[in-house]
């Protein structure tokens, strides 16, 4: 139970006011001289029985009149919603939004989704509480907005679904510096969430610091979780995993792959084994359409490179994949767009000529005939006459750039290309991207490759699954390197062979060994190196398209001002184009946008978990349910004043005298003597 | 005859003449020593038939039915009524509880009153008055007299008598069964506020005596009523320890210990014959002598021999 105005109760002891008059009619007694004493003993030693029972109750019920009363002014709340969520007015309330995709599941037998359900609920809940200043925090933009009013969170087309992840401590971050900034007086905090786990990354380093940061408030601040963790049994998503656009001989075609996965929990067995036909519909350009039905027995069904037939002019275009309507229609549909791949270009620096010829030739043989990949040796002097927008990837075996090759090297990083660095015969004191080479090392001994990366980046297993034969490599003399980076393969003794620094776009990758043959096998062993530049290149030749695959929520430094959108949802507004699944065209590219992978395989935080992440905060939580038309909470003064009437009317009742017994009053009350 | 004295408060000329057109009688034979409007056990010479009975030798010829010879030529004896006076013993609580009243008199001053009446009566028809107090014990015995300076001494003691300490009224009862001759009328003004039960043995100790025994059973009604509002101590009257009470937690159960004492009276007075009269002491004490003096000229020569 929690209360508008928790102070009134201070007034509770007040019910003790029965117990107090009647005491203090007690000390009021009246002393007389009494002859029928006999009649008073005997009165005393009788069983009180009901007499005694309705005492009590009367008091009872004067005590409970009074502290109905009391209660009612207090004006409580029903639902126990968060504990004590009332405490008069706060000063502001922030409303932390979780718009991710998932938010958008609808409850069964109903239409509503979770979002706006929990918007709705949300709107009803803070309009009876009440605050100053109302501030709403989405994800994806780290500035708060005010609200007019709260009704604003059900109307504002900003508060709707997008599809891009929420991230929910980037979102506590933007409220702890909200607070800071504005230096809020008493704060409330409200989360509407799912609590998916790629939303909340419970795992992640930042709630413990949130966690202090907000400990560190002395006007205290209350958090206010209203969750829906309900998950859709059987819901249906769909992704395509690759759309290739590929020469005939008639022409062209399309070769998309797709993977349809099926939710499966709550229903363990009976939702995942049981066989479904699912009409998968492919649309591209906007026009032309197809229809494929698959059977989806398991949890996930695999389509590779279904074929869709192109005209002959058609070089590049985008298209939709979807599948019928169901609990989740965020996942239902997936954009993708193809063309002609780029060329890719690769400039190599290199002091060494044996160490230039294996990263010249490796880079300048494509693995897919379709794509022209070339490579060029550049002097360190003629950077300045690259034409760099068509450089994909950067090969430097050289010192490390300074002046003005560094900032044309990190200008080419910074837009999104690779550069890949092997250490130069006499390392310098240059740096680059807090890199720095310091000594080579080497001895008699090859040193063998102990530990790798194999889950992710350039040394990742292959597609199949099998390692690459990094452990295989032998490396002779390496140069050692400092500075702060993520090491993707290390040597015996802890010495890195393989490091990546921190970017903000592009990779950077340094490379502790060249190819040349005294220095490493990396030349004769070729398939690590290669398979590691062609990762690079490939990586750095996606800005270089004209067709992007990205993940809503993540702009991947194109500025939506000049996009225009081709396919997706018409409810979202020209700014927030990079949060809403669709196709957008921006210049002569293409741009498909749409949910990120780990939307459809997230699970749902345990309430521990969730709990864990609040321990020490002032931290509520209520779970409800998409399309619920109860309203969280409620005034209910009126049943405590009804109650209190009620009290007031049984004490009445029990008050009332009790029916004399049949005799008359007066001296005729005596009965009259017996004449024997 | 008072001229010279103070009058006294608990005699009324006025009520005491009107009582005077009734005959104050006894319910059951007498045995006085003089004649009177009394029956008694013996047969006598009154004008009053009362049986035949078959001559014996030596029977006073001059009593002889001689009709009744004639009709049945049988020897019977016609036996008339004899009249006596009696001995009234008025026995008297005078214990503490007899000090309440609060209907603006109290018992004690209403017990004077019925019994200084009787008293005058009694000695006006002849008959011998007497007066027993008890309290704690036999606090006064002034045994019953005929003459009226006897009744001075009698209302000398009614005026000084004080309600005081407790009521020893069950010993004092079977005492006084004893020491009074057999055959008086016996009339006790009390609150009777004592355990029924023990009464019984006392009127039944009385009745085989072959006392008329009355009780004047002496009630407040506020001791009936107990319409008390506010908390209340109360303190006994007799000494016995205080009792506080909230008067409408214990009314109910106060009103139910009167009305199971009251129906055990009734009870053990019926099995006694007694004659008992329930007195509320606001009623006026002319109108309940009256009530008594009609109920026992009705029943006179009645079966109670």
């Amino acid at each position: 139970m929690s209360f508008l105005q928790p102070w009134l109760l201070a007034a509770l002891p007040l019910v003790s006011l029965p117990i107090i008059i009647h005491l203090i009619n007690q000390r009021r007694y009246q002393t007389v001289q009494w002859a029928a004493m006999m009649f008073l003993l005997a009165a005393n030693k009788m069983s009180r029985g009901y007499a005694r029972l309705r005492q009590y109750l009367i008091m009872a019920m004067r005590i409970a009149a009074i502290a109905a009363l009391i209660f009612a002014i207090s004006r409580p709340l029903t639902g126990g919603w968060l504990g004590r969520a009332g405490g008069g007015k706060p000063d502001v309330t922030l409303v932390l939004l979780d718009r991710s995709p998932s938010m958008t599941q609808s409850g069964s037998g109903t239409g509503d989704s979770k979002l706006e359900t929990g918007r709705r609920q949300l709107a009803e809940s803070l309009k009876t509480i009440g605050s100053q200043r109302w501030v709403l925090i989405e994800p994806g933009s780290d500035r708060p907005r005010e609200l007019d009013s709260i009704d604003a969170l059900v109307t504002s087309p900003s508060a709707g679904p997008t599809s891009a992840s929420s991230d929910l401590p980037a979102m506590l971050l933007t409220a702890q510096e909200y607070m800071k900034a504005n230096k809020t007086g008493r704060t409330e905090v409200w989360i509407l969430s799912d609590i998916r786990e790629n939303d909340w990354n419970a795992e992640g380093g930042r709630w413990q610091t949130l966690r202090d940061a907000f400990l560190e408030f002395s006007q205290g601040v209350r958090f206010h979780l209203l969750a829906y963790p309900q998950k859709a049994p059987g819901n249906l998503s769909v992704r395509v995993t690759e759309a290739r656009r590929q020469k005939t001989g008639e022409g062209a075609e399309l070769l998309v792959s797709l993977k349809l996965r099926r939710e499966g929990q709550g229903d363990p067995g009976a939702s995942t084994d049981a066989k479904e036909t699912v009409p998968i519909q492919f649309e591209v350009g906007g026009g032309a359409r197809s229809e494929v039905s698959v059977e989806l027995a398991g949890a996930e069904y695999e389509l590779k490179e279904h074929r869709i037939p192109l005209g002959p002019g058609t070089e590049k275009g985008w298209g939709m994949v979807s599948i019928p309507a169901d609990a989740s229609p965020a996942d239902n549909a997936f954009y993708f767009a193809f063309s002609q791949p780029a060329p890719r270009k690769t400039i190599v620096v290199a002091e060494d000529p044996q160490a230039a010829q294996p990263l010249q030739l490796a880079a300048a043989i494509s693995p897919d005939p379709a794509i022209t990949s070339t490579s060029e040796v550049v002097a360190v002097s003629a950077l300045g006459a690259v034409e760099w927008e068509q450089v994909a990837l950067v090969l430097w075996q050289s010192p490390l750039p300074d002046g003005d090759a560094a900032k044309l090297v990190k200008a080419f990083v910074d837009r999104g290309g690779s550069a890949l660095f092997f250490p130069p015969h006499s390392p310098t004191d240059a740096e680059f991207l807090g890199m720095k080479w310091t000594t080579w090392v080497g001895g008699p001994q090859e040193v063998p490759v102990e530990t790798w990366r194999g889950d992710q980046d350039l040394l990742a297993n292959t597609q199949s699954g099998t390692a690459l034969p990094v452990g295989k490599l032998q490396v002779r003399r390496y140069c050692g390197l400092s500075g702060e980076a993520t090491p993707l393969a290390g040597l015996k003794g802890n010495a890195p062979l393989l490091a990546r620094p921190t970017t903000n776009r592009g990779a950077a990758y340094f490379c502790a060994t060249t190819p040349a043959p005294p220095d490493s096998s990396l030349a004769t062993e070729g398939v690590v190196f290669y398979v590691m530049l062609q990762r690079a290149l490939a990586a750095g030749a996606t800005v270089l398209q004209s067709t992007r695959q990205l993940t809503a929520g993540d702009s991947a430094g194109e500025s939506p001002a000049n996009w225009k959108r081709l396919a997706g949802s018409d409810d979202s507004v020209s700014t927030d184009y990079p949060l809403h699944a669709g196709v957008y065209e921006s210049g002569d590219r293409l741009l498909a946008i749409n949910r990120s992978s780990a939307e459809d395989a997230s699970g749902v935080l345990a309430d521990a978990r969730v709990a864990g992440l609040f321990k020490g905060l002032d931290f509520s939580r209520v779970d409800d349910q998409a399309g619920s038309m109860g309203s969280l909470i409620q005034e209910v003064w009126r049943l405590f004043l009804a109650a209190m009437m009620v009290a007031m009317m049984v004490e009445a009742g029990l008050c009332l005298p009790r029916k004399p017994a049949p005799a008359v009053t007066g001296s005729s009350r005596i009965p009259s003597g017996v004449a024997s | 005859m008072f001229a010279d004295r103070q009058p006294r408060s608990f005699l009324d000329p006025a009520v005491l003449s009107r009582l005077q057109n009734f005959p104050f009688l006894a319910r059951r034979p007498m045995q006085g020593n003089v004649s009177g409007r009394h029956p008694s056990p013996h047969r006598g010479s009154s004008v009053e038939f009362a049986e035949y009975r078959k001559y014996v030798p030596g029977d006073d010829l001059r009593r002889l039915d001689w009709r009744a010879y004639g009709r049945s030529d049988k020897y019977f004896i016609k036996e008339f009524e004899a009249d006596t006076n009696l001995r009234c013993c008025l026995v008297l609580d005078t214990s503490g509880s007899m000090g309440f009243g609060m209907s603006g008199i109290s018992k004690i001053e209403y017990a004077r009153r019925i019994a200084a009446a009787l008293g005058h009566m009694a000695l006006q028809q002849g008959d011998a008055i007497g007066l027993s107090c008890v309290a704690k014990g036999l606090v006064q015995n002034i045994p019953p007299r005929r003459n009226p300076a006897h009744l001075m001494a009698i209302y000398d003691t009614l005026e000084q008598i004080k309600p005081k300490g407790e009521s020893q009224l069950v010993p004092v009862l079977h005492e006084l069964a004893e020491t009074i001759r057999q055959r008086a009328l016996i009339v006790i003004v009390s609150d009777l506020f004592v355990d029924p039960e023990e009464l019984k043995g006392c009127f039944e100790h009385l009745r085989f005596r072959h006392h008329d025994v009355s009780i004047f059973h002496l009630l407040d009604p506020k001791e009936i009523d107990f319409d008390f509002r506010r908390p209340m101590r109360f303190l006994d009257m007799e000494g016995g320890p205080a009792v506080f009470a909230e008067p409408s937690e214990i009314a109910d159960r106060y009103r139910k210990a009167v009305a199971s004492y009251l129906e055990g009276v009734t009870k053990i007075v019926r099995e006694s014959a007694i004659d008992y009269h329930r007195v509320s002491i606001d009623e006026n004490y002319e109108q309940v002598l009256i009530r008594f003096l009609v109920g026992r000229a009705r029943v006179k020569g009645g079966a109670l021999r």
